[in-house]
């Protein structure tokens, strides 16, 4: 016998995905989650290993197609100087992140009002700010009220004090301060202290293979637990190939490869996508129909493009002493704002933010010494290494990514996933402004390090397995014939269908984007719930 | 992490082979405290890491096989049986054709030998896996943000 249609299907455990989930189990609807990827095993994360840093490598490389999971899919990134970078599990890329979260500035809203580039939101700084501190509950946030990078009114709500500086963050800190440039203690989702059953941060440095300890916030540690409990059904090991649609035009479910390839079809009264930046319009673009022959909710055409990465650049300083930057999270320690807003007179518009990294393990010392052509094999290698082994501290700079129809994501004509679903195809060149923007940021981040006492600096820039961020390929506005999804995220060509990760970006910030999308995925939770009686209207 | 079958570990002579590679990317410490990556005794350490690469151990098998063959060439029965500086000069004429060693042999060899507890212990590094022990933090002095917060808001209004 067919299954009965559920109410609610979500594509996706993700950051978005769970939360959506959890704030939609309240009603008792049957909601049900299709995840291509498994449960991640804490036994199973690298840093409990002696060689968890060769892991990086290749098995936990933050690309899929280095990785070659069964879980993942393959990403024809050869058309873009960034590599695109993502994780298929419950949880999603939270499994891999750095958990370096802080919230979007509220000019992020109005960047054509204010500076004439990209679109501005069909919502603002304000009506996210309580999906801001609801999701630092769930997710349970670490960091210091007050910082002066935002308004005061209404205040970021952290509920666990700030991940410590260690010695490597105060170091940096001093070197702000001699050049008067902000700098405030990262907001982190990394719990600093016990917290809702979760165990605090123990400082290992592993957070970009995994949290073993349970410390990091990723989504199948905070939402999922919640939302199985109440009732949220989530099927792992389930690739969806296409949604489908019915004789009105409203998608009514999903055709999906199950743990053992074998076709199913789920039908439910409302689809909501939560794949990520370029997994998004993959199935959007996948899922053609008579009624939608270019792709599910294309009608405008901007399915897959303006597609936003964060360009990054890394600044390495060498220092004499021994920093104990191995101890620590990654990459949570502090952030600056200095040059988050647009300054004509620094020949960009827009700006970017600098997260501070810690130092490197031993074998990433290498690693990135050979990058950077300060440790090369043969003679003189060891001594090389030991010019920088722990004396290391780096600063990434997150810089504004503009949306431009040009950069996009489409369908690979060959290209195809274990399930022979086609792969996605990124095409991105970096723009002129981007690229003044990381010269810039570049000079400020070397002289940050001069003013901390470094001795020497190494630079990448860009660096090219850093697209993390996947943002803007369904964007969201109030005109159809200029965005994909409405201010709720709902389709305009689809009003049974939702969007809520980063493909509704408009514009991108310049910051690490998971503490948004995760916002913008409780406000269109609480939007569908507020509109239930009239969804389908 | 694909599932395929590993392929069989390199023989006791292929792993004594490798270490003259090894030894050429990582040499002995110019003061001789610290030993060479193959004088180090990573071969078979590195060898249990390739075999998850299957492509890439192929490679490496077919790169040995090559030297033997050299090895040959110049009258020994194989690359082991060489004296060091005919070994070198192997490796020389190796490194030129197709069958020479990949790349990421290079990373592999980073990584096996900079995780290794001599080296580890050396550089006062700890010698133990990050986790379940993990770090002890000192609690952040942050009277460091004075400056910061006497300078007052920077956000743009909007």
């Amino acid at each position: 016998m067919a299954e009965q249609p559920v109410d609610v299907l979500i594509i996706g455990a993700g950051a978005s995905g769970a939360a959506v989930a959890w704030s939609l189990a309240e009603t008792r609807m049957r909601v049900v989650c299709l995840e291509q990827g498994g449960w991640m095993k804490a036994e199973d994360y690298p840093g409990t290993r002696e060689d968890w840093e060769l892991a990086q490598i290749r098995d936990w490389s933050p690309s899929p197609n280095v990785r070659e999971r069964r879980e993942d899919y393959p990403v024809n990134d050869s058309a873009s100087p960034i590599a695109a970078s993502m994780f298929s599990a419950v949880g999603g890329s939270t499994i891999l992140y750095a958990a370096h979260f802080p919230r979007f500035h509220p000019s992020d809203f109005r960047t054509r009002t204010l500076d004439g580039v990209g679109d501005d939101w069909p919502l603002d700084y304000a009506q996210l700010t309580p999906w801001y501190n609801l999701n630092s509950r769930m997710m349970g946030v670490s960091g210091l009220t007050g910082d002066p990078a935002y308004p005061a009114d209404p205040p970021k709500e952290f509920p666990l004090p700030p991940i410590p500086l260690g010695r490597l963050g105060e170091t940096l800190a001093r070197g702000f301060n001699e050049l008067g440039w902000h700098w405030w203690p990262s907001d982190s989702a990394i719990a600093s202290q016990d917290y809702e059953g979760r165990a605090g941060c123990i400082n290992a440095g592993t957070c970009l293979l995994g949290c073993p300890h349970g410390a990091k916030a990723s989504t199948d540690v905070t939402y999922w637990p919640i939302a199985i409990r109440r009732g949220v059904e989530l099927r792992t090991h389930c690739r969806v190939r296409e949604i489908t649609v019915g004789p009105d035009g409203l998608a009514d479910g999903a055709i999906y490869y199950d743990a053992a390839g074998v076709e199913q079809r789920v039908r439910a009264h409302v689809v909501i996508l939560a794949c990520n930046g370029i997994g998004t319009p993959r199935l959007l673009l996948n899922s053609r129909s008579s009624h939608f022959p270019d792709g599910l909710a294309n009608r405008s055409g901007l399915v897959g493009k303006n597609l936003m990465f964060h360009p990054y650049a890394i600044i390495t300083g060498v220092f004499e002493e021994p920093l104990l930057g191995y101890q620590g999270p990654t990459g949570c320690s502090l952030m600056s704002h200095e040059f988050y807003e647009t300054d004509a007179a620094r020949g960009f518009v827009r700006g970017y933010s600098f997260e501070m990294l810690r130092g490197f393990g031993p074998v990433s010392t290498a690693l990135y010494g050979l990058v950077g052509g300060r440790v090369l094999p043969g003679p003189g290698h060891q001594e090389a290494f030991a010019q920088l082994v722990d004396r290391t501290a780096g600063i990434a700079a997150i810089c504004e990514d503009l949306p431009e129809p040009t950069n996009h994501v489409t369908l690979d004509p060959e290209l195809t996933d274990d399930d022979g679903i086609p792969a996605p195809k990124v095409t991105y060149r970096l723009s002129e402004n981007s690229q003044r923007m990381l010269d810039h940021a570049v000079a400020r981040g070397q002289e940050l390090m001069a003013a901390a006492g470094a001795r020497d600096t190494m630079v990448q820039s860009p660096l090219m397995l850093a697209g993390w961020h996947l943002m803007g390929t369904a964007r969201m506005g109030r005109d159809p014939a200029t965005s994909v999804v409405n201010e709720w995220g709902r389709a305009h060509d689809v009003k049974n269908l939702f969007i809520v990760d980063g493909s509704v970006f408009v514009t991108a910030g310049a910051v690490n984007p998971t503490n948004t999308i995760q916002a913008l995925a409780l406000h269109v939770a609480d939007s569908i719930k507020r509109n239930l009686a009239t969804l389908l209207d | 992490m694909t599932d395929a079958p590993l392929p069989a570990p390199l023989t006791a002579d292929q792993l004594r082979a490798l270490a003259p590679v090894l030894d050429g990317f990582i040499p002995r410490s110019a003061d001789g405290t610290l030993p060479g990556a193959g004088e180090l005794g990573i071969a078979a350490d590195l060898d249990a890491a390739l075999r998850r690469i299957p492509g890439m151990h192929a490679m490496v098998v077919a790169a040995l096989a090559e030297l033997d063959r050299l090895a040959v060439r110049r009258g020994a029965a194989r690359f082991t049986a060489l004296a060091p500086d005919e070994q070198q000069a192997a490796l020389g004429e190796l490194s030129s054709t197709e069958h020479a060693f990949p790349p990421m042999l290079m990373l592999y060899t980073f990584g096996c030998f900079y995780k290794h507890p001599r080296i580890l212990a050396h550089y006062g590094l700890p010698t133990r896996p990050p986790h379940p022990e993990g770090f002890r933090v000192a609690p952040s002095d942050l009277s460091l943000l004075d400056p910061v917060r006497a300078r007052g808001p920077i956000y743009r209004r909007v």
